[in-house]
């Protein structure tokens, strides 16, 4: 086997390239508890951020925010030129246009259960994009074949283990040819080892260039895969830059502390 | 009294009586599940005015007998100029009173969807109508059967009430052949064990659809 | 205005009727359920024919069969008599199989506590099982009493003076059709849905009481 060698990602991109996600102080309150708290975020074409910070700190509304899943009391949200302000109306229309090319993996799999692993990855191309039902399940065992699972095809999901039902959820997010993908701690449901399956799915997905924003407790994969790394704290954004040197130098004394008490379990 | 003797005698009129029964059971069904169906999105609208009608002829629907709802479509109607058969009155109030029960189950049955499965759909970009159409109610139907049988077996022996609005179900034959042959007895129990030879096995259906539900879910 | 008082009267009549049917099935219910869960051969299977036969017949044809078939033989069934033998006997079958699922929500743990503290089954059953089923069976036996009430309109078809029966009569005497029918539907939602509404309310509140 030859050595694995990293690809030199940070010179292959350099920052001159255009942003694919901007947030300009989304703010969001349930009753009187503030979840966000004027946060703005910047995610180039490519790039793959990771979100990382103790429970509770927002990071799931934030990500949530971005495809509007959760609407922000206000801000200003862009993706891909297709910008939504939450402070005015805006039709259904807008929001389809956004989440077009927002693909998003959550927590818990969500798969349809009543479906079988081809049906779920096909149902969104018919009725979104309009494919033949041929065309979306050619399409549909391109990525079931990409992401290990194309046996599965035919089966139910719950005849699949947690880390197949996750590869076959980022099969369906890929299926509507997402530029941006959002992952919401998509290894937290899974065990150590089965995890590493799914990792090395969204690894593969970095290497090709897709633009990324992962909320996750791996600190491993946020080290060693991602290109900017954003840690939140009480419904804010307390600490940014490259993952790296946070990790080895962290600024902010709340970021060392945090570090400390992952690291160190 | 011989039952050996009777009851094939009986049996010509009571089995056209309970092809009549069946009939109104299955049109009711057929008409009221949609309804049903209707009025269990429509409780859920987004439109407040909407809910509180919604909830409000459901509960009206619910709170009134079968029986007083088909009294009200055989002999009030008539009134004020719309006059049914008897058999369009028994199945307009049945699927009526199907309606407003089903309506209940089913949105039993769409809450019990997970809402990750609703926001993933949502995060994929389909609409909320594609939403409903290809996941929610699919699955809210499965999680629905078991129940759906029970009120359809309900809704069977409520045919029975039809027998106020002089339909030729099967308790109408019985009680008419019962005063030629002065043998009530023996007429009514013998469509009461035609009745019941339908339920009881309809109700060994909802439990074995209980189990199989289970899968896929 | 007349019409309504004339119905209102029908209101002892129905709750009467709902009323003896229930205790009737409340207290039939009992050897109905234990007789379910019997392991004496053909107890059980005797019970759950029953319960089965009972629930499987509608309301009305057994009203038939108690007061048209037997009532030739045995005269002193007037109608009411068949109404409350009727109900009360398909509510045993209903309370039968309300109390089971009373019974199953007690867990093992319960009857192994009151064994552990030296009690004989017997005892265990009637004084740290049987209150515990009655209470989480309350709720289930309410829907059960409103729907009773309804199904108790079926007893007008046998001559009982209860609230259809004053509808139908009004509805023939007067030019008005419809309204009196409307009007004993409005007797029956008034009565009907605060029951409803109750039993939520009580269902949630009994839940907190009984050990799981
Ligand atoms: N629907 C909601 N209603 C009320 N409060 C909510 C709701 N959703 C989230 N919150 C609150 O918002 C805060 C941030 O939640 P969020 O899920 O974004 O945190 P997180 O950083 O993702 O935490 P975790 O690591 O546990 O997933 C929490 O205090 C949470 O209690
Ligand atoms: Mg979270």
């Amino acid at each position: 086997m030859p050595p694995h060698i990293e690809p030199p990602r940070i010179q292959e991109k350099p920052l001159t390239k255009p942003f694919a996600i901007q947030l300009e102080s989304v703010a969001k309150k349930y009753g009187d508890h503030t979840v966000l708290n004027n946060v703005s975020l910047s995610v180039r074409e490519g790039e793959v951020t990771a979100m990382i910070g103790p429970s509770g700190a927002g990071k799931s509304t934030l990500l949530r925010c971005i495809n509007f899943l959760e609407r922000p009391d206000t801000g200003c949200i862009t993706v891909e030129g297709n910008q939504i302000d939450a402070g005015t109306n805006f039709t259904a229309k807008d929001l389809a246009a956004l989440r077009r090319n927002v693909g998003m993996v959550f927590q818990s799999f969500n798969l349809f259960p009543h479906l079988n692993v081809l049906r779920n990855v096909s149902i969104a191309q018919e009725r979104v994009l309009g494919r033949s039902r041929k065309e979306a399940d050619v399409r549909s065992m391109q990525l079931l074949e990409r992401v290990g699972l194309a046996d599965k095809a035919k089966q139910y999901p719950s005849r699949c283990s947690g880390g197949q039902q996750q590869r076959i959820a980022i099969a369906r997010a890929l299926a509507l040819d997402p530029r941006v993908m959002l992952f919401d701690e998509p290894t937290s449901a899974l065990d150590p080892e089965v995890g590493l399956e799914v990792l090395a799915v969204m690894k593969e997905l970095a290497a090709e260039g897709m633009t990324m924003v992962v909320v996750t407790h791996e600190m491993q994969f946020a080290r060693d895969v991602s290109d900017h790394l954003v840690v939140m704290a009480n419904g804010t954004i307390i600490e940014e830059g490259d993952p790296e040197q946070v990790f080895t130098n962290p600024v902010q004394t709340r970021t060392r502390e945090f570090l400390r008490a992952v690291l160190e379990r | 009294m011989n039952i050996l003797t009777d009851w094939p005698a009986f049996l010509p009129g009571l089995l056209a009586g309970l092809g009549v029964s069946v009939q109104v059971a299955l049109l009711s069904l057929l008409i009221g599940i949609p309804g049903g169906l209707l009025l269990a999105i429509g409780a859920s609208s987004k439109t407040k005015l909407v809910r509180i009608l919604i909830i409000g002829i459901v509960e009206i629907g619910r709170g009134t007998p079968a029986l007083v709802v088909l009294q009200i479509f055989y002999f009030g109607l008539p009134a004020s100029g719309l006059t049914l058969s008897s058999m369009g009155a028994s199945v307009v109030a049945l699927a009526a009173t199907t309606a407003a029960y089903t309506s209940e189950i089913l949105r039993g049955g769409l809450q019990a969807v997970p809402q990750g499965e609703v926001e993933a759909a949502g995060a994929l970009g389909m609409s909320r109508r594609d939403t409903l159409r290809f996941i929610v109610i699919p699955q809210g139907f499965r999680v629905a059967i078991p129940s759906l049988i029970g009120f359809a077996i309900l809704i069977f022996q409520a045919t029975s009430l039809a027998y106020t609005v002089a339909l030729p179900e099967l308790l109408s034959q019985a009680y008419s052949i019962g005063s030629t042959t002065f043998n009530y007895l023996s007429v009514l129990v013998l469509a009461g064990l035609m009745y019941a030879a339908i339920t009881i096995p309809a109700s060994w259906l909802t439990s074995r659809a209980e189990k199989r539900l289970a899968r896929h879910l | 205005m007349d019409i309504f008082l004339t119905i209102l009267q029908g209101v002892p009549m129905t709750i009467g009727l709902t009323v003896s049917a229930l205790a009737l099935g409340a207290l039939g219910g009992i050897p109905l359920a234990l007789g379910r869960r019997s392991t004496i051969p053909g107890v059980s299977f005797v019970a759950v024919s029953l319960i089965e036969i009972l629930r499987g017949i509608p309301p009305i044809v057994w009203l038939f069969i108690i007061y048209f078939g037997l009532g030739t033989a045995l005269p002193m069934l007037d109608p009411l008599t068949s109404a409350v033998a009727g109900l009360g006997l398909i509510s045993c079958a209903y309370m039968a199989e309300i109390y089971r699922g009373g019974l199953s929500a007690i867990t093992r743990g319960q009857w192994e506590a009151g064994e552990a503290l030296g009690m004989g089954r017997q005892s265990v059953l009637t004084f740290i099982i049987g209150p515990q089923v009655f209470r989480v069976s309350i709720p289930a036996a309410a829907s059960y009493a409103i729907g009773l009430l309804k199904d108790s309109s079926v007893a007008y078809t046998i001559g009982v003076s209860e609230i259809v029966y004053f509808a139908n009569d009004q509805s023939r005497q007067s030019s008005d059709a419809l309204g009196p029918f409307f009007l004993s539907a409005l007797v029956y939602v008034i009565m009907t849905i605060p029951c409803a509404w109750a039993t939520r309310a009580l269902d949630a509140r009994l839940r907190m009481r009984v050990a799981r």
